[in-house]
């Protein structure tokens, strides 16, 4: 199950152009999709999942193309959950997910099995039988990509579902997402390249949108190669001419000094770029193309 | 899955709002006879159920679970949306008849229909009252919920409903649409003249027009 976008353009009423002729392959497995606020993944997930239609360019589905007659194959095949949903905050969880599944036409029997098994693997077992009001933010977005996955879709779309959790819900949705993905097709949108280096196998970077990366996890960390630099100073005056220069990312008391690292855009830094550093890499200034 | 579709559409709120509607217009609404009943219950209880009804769908687009139904078979979706106005609608139908009590158990009319020569009797009018505010309950229900669904703002559905409500439940609208007015019950004239009916085939044929336009109305408001 392999999503193609070819030449994909998105163009708001405003003029405002939210995919900027952007082409890109989705394997199997984990995808993941990187950028900052505003780079256009939630507008590409929402191509994806057929809320949107393109102003120009093209998306097909396990050749499947994209478009009005196709609409229902294709989204009988997807789950979603997007960035901001509010689940009927009436319901108890096992409630909204019954209903939920019943409306994607999961028999019932098995939409309860299921309801059982995410629920005990996101840990919100104990919670079923609360209202959805009643839940925590992370709760809420637990609940919210369990009902994505009732229709046991062949291509899961998740924008942002991270978002709220604590470190050990963090994990516990990696993991689940990742085991998920076996034969299946998992976009995994975010801006918490952590979230993506413990889960995706290939991921894409967008900006303006644009995709200015497309490969593996590796290849991105080499591409940012020397360009971390570190720096100690004991003055106060060289230290906030840096910060005025540079992009600092993040800041030290050491021996009485104090460390910097800095980012750096020309190659010979000393320090190899983690993954952290690499949302702050991702923020330079964008070349045509180039990362 | 009625069960859900009842705890969604009634929410405390509206059950608290439409019940109270009706009691205080029962104790306030003025009336010495029976007939009355019918002219001053049918035009607040098409406003009330315009009210009710306009958050039946776009409650979805506003909490954006509809980016997550647009996936689902249509034939789910509709029977959803089916379910609820027809949850909500009966509700209003119940209500409007124990209106109709209320208006008698609070002032006491004399009863007009028996004391009328060859009268059909206070059972026969209220089972015509009830014919005719179930369409009426019916179409200003959907017409709210379909103009709401069309710009996904509740806001919509009321404003035009109650635009739609001045025009037509006025002087101007008796003049001009005669017995095709929507509510030609209201503006009736007693006796055995029964082409009020015709305001009422109007508003099924309205609620049948907007029933069909559903499927493609949901496939494409978007917030």
């Amino acid at each position: 199950m392999s999503i193609i976008i070819n030449d994909l353009t998105v163009t708001y009423k405003n003029k405002v152009t939210a995919i900027d002729h952007a082409s890109l392959e989705i394997p199997q497995g984990v995808f993941g999709l990187l950028g900052e606020n505003g780079a256009g993944k939630t507008t590409l997930m929402r191509v994806l999942t057929t809320i949107l239609a393109p102003t120009g360019g093209e998306v097909s589905v396990n050749g499947i193309r994209y478009c009005e007659k196709n609409f229902e194959e294709i989204q009988k095949r997807i789950g979603y959950l997007p960035q901001e949903i509010d689940l009927y905050p009436g319901l108890t969880v096992q409630e909204c997910l019954e209903y939920m599944g019943d409306l994607a036409g999961v028999p019932k029997i098995e939409c309860r099995n299921r309801i059982r098994y995410y629920l005990e693997r996101t840990g919100l077992t104990a919670h079923r039988k609360k209202k959805m009001r009643q839940l925590s933010g992370g709760m809420k977005r637990r609940a919210g990509l369990i009902q994505a996955l009732l229709n046991d879709p062949e291509i899961l779309i998740v924008d942002e579902p991270t978002t709220g959790l604590d470190p050990e819900e963090r994990i516990r949705i990696r993991n689940l997402l990742v085991d998920f993905s076996e034969g299946r097709t998992v976009l995994f949108s975010t801006h918490v390249v952590e979230d993506l280096a413990a889960t995706c196998s290939r991921l894409a970077v967008m900006k303006k949108g644009r995709f200015l990366f497309s490969g593996r996890m590796k290849e991105l960390l080499k591409e940012a190669e020397g360009c971390v630099w570190i720096c100690e100073t004991c003055d106060e005056n060289t230290a906030r001419d840096l910060e005025k220069k540079y992009r600092i990312s993040s800041k030290q008391f050491v021996d009485g000094g104090l460390q910097m690292r800095i980012i750096f855009w020309e190659e010979g830094g000393c320090l190899p770029p983690s993954h952290f550093l690499l949302s702050m890499l991702l923020a330079r200034p964008f070349r045509d193309g180039q990362l | 899955m009625l069960d859900q579709e009842i705890k969604i559409s009634f929410p405390l709120y509206k059950i608290i709002y439409s019940v109270f509607s009706v009691v205080i217009l029962s104790i306030i609404r003025g009336i010495t006879m029976t007939n009355e009943i019918g002219i001053a219950m049918e035009a607040p209880l098409a406003m009330l159920a315009a009210v009710f009804c306009a958050d039946t769908y776009v409650q979805e687009i506003t909490s954006r679970r509809a980016e997550v139904q647009r996936l689902c078979p249509m034939k789910k979706r509709i029977l959803s949306i089916a379910k609820r106005m027809a949850v909500q609608e009966i509700f209003l139908f119940l209500l409007a008849a124990a209106g109709y009590g209320l208006f008698i158990f609070f002032q006491r009319p004399m009863r007009f229909y028996e004391m009328q020569e060859g009268g059909s009797g206070e059972i026969h009018a209220f089972l015509i009252y009830l014919a005719a505010i179930a369409v009426t309950l019916v179409f200003w229900g959907m017409l709210s919920h379909t103009v709401s669904c069309v710009f996904g703002n509740v806001w919509a559905g009321i404003g035009t409903s109650l635009i739609l409500w001045i025009v037509t439940d006025s002087s101007i609208g008796e003049r001009y649409l005669g017995a095709w007015n929507l509510f030609s019950y209201t503006f009736r004239k007693e006796g055995m003249d029964m082409s009020w009916i015709c305001g009422k085939m109007l508003c099924i044929f309205l609620v049948m027009m907007m029933a069909v336009l559903l499927p493609k109305l949901l496939s494409h408001c978007r917030k």
